[in-house]
């Protein structure tokens, strides 16, 4: 499978993209770890919507 | 997505599905899974201890580890004690951070 | 050390349940034994165990900032075991397949 078949048309949906990267960076474990990240990423976007977490330092200390 | 293009190493996307080829990106992907799944689990054992910062300018701050975002960007954080005061929500970048550590 | 970002996962997976000295950015250095490293973004769990059942420490070191990994020991049996169950609390199997 050349790389460039990898370069979708624009109308297919982020997910189903997403979905084919895993497939080729985790094989047969790529549900697995799809399934994991979800869900950290899940517990993220709710506490953040939850608690409205505000960066700190403001300023990043590393540019 | 510039994620996968920063993740995927030329050697997939430049051979072909046949021969030695296949049983090396089947072996990389073997580490890459088992290597990542490690380091959710790490997060995920993490989630609600407290854990120690160090950051960039001599920075040490220690807060509630909250969740972190899938490219682990960011740190959401609850109760952290600053040099100047507790911030009860935070989110850290971890372009400050240099590491973090907790007790298990 | 620019290049431990770069490595590729079969080569980080050689640093697996081996002891090593990470020097990170500000000069700090850590000792520990390697749990994983993320091949996302290159950083490395490192886990200090306390003997007599202490407690174990878990230290992540951000990819960013790691500029040194020097391997101290190889791994062995007894220690990989202790690493393949450290987030697994006591009595529980281990997850996964």
């Amino acid at each position: 499978i050349s790389w460039h078949s990898m370069s979708l048309p624009p109308s297919e949906r982020p997910g189903e993209r997403r979905g084919a990267e895993m497939k080729k960076l985790y094989g047969g474990d790529a549900a697995k770890v799809q399934g994991m990240e979800t869900a950290m990423q899940l517990t993220f976007d709710r506490n953040c919507d939850k608690k409205q977490p505000k960066y700190w330092p403001v300023i990043p200390l590393k540019l | 997505s510039p994620r996968f293009i920063a993740l995927c190493p030329t050697t997939i996307s430049a051979s072909s599905e046949t021969g030695t080829d296949s049983v090396q990106i089947r072996e990389e992907q073997r580490a890459r899974s088992a290597l990542r799944e490690s380091f959710l689990r790490t997060l995920i054992a993490m989630t609600n201890k407290q854990v120690q910062f160090h950051m960039h300018e001599r920075v040490k701050v220690e807060a509630k580890f909250g969740a972190s975002d899938i490219d682990v960007l960011n740190v959401q954080v609850s109760e952290l004690h600053t040099p100047i005061g507790v911030q009860k929500e935070a989110l850290l970048r971890c372009q400050d951070v240099i590491s973090y550590s907790f007790d298990l | 050390m620019e290049t431990w970002r770069q490595l590729k996962p079969l080569e980080w997976w050689k640093y697996v349940n081996k002891e090593v000295k990470v020097t990170a950015h500000d000069k700090q250095q850590h000792h520990g034994w390697v749990f994983t490293v993320d091949p996302v973004s290159a950083s490395i769990v490192l886990v200090t165990f306390q003997e007599k059942g202490g407690t174990s420490t878990v230290r992540v070191v951000t990819g960013h900032a790691v500029q040194e990994v020097e391997v101290l020991q190889e791994g062995n049996e007894e220690t990989a075991g202790r690493l393949r169950v450290i987030f697994t609390p006591p009595g529980a199997q281990a997850l996964g397949p």
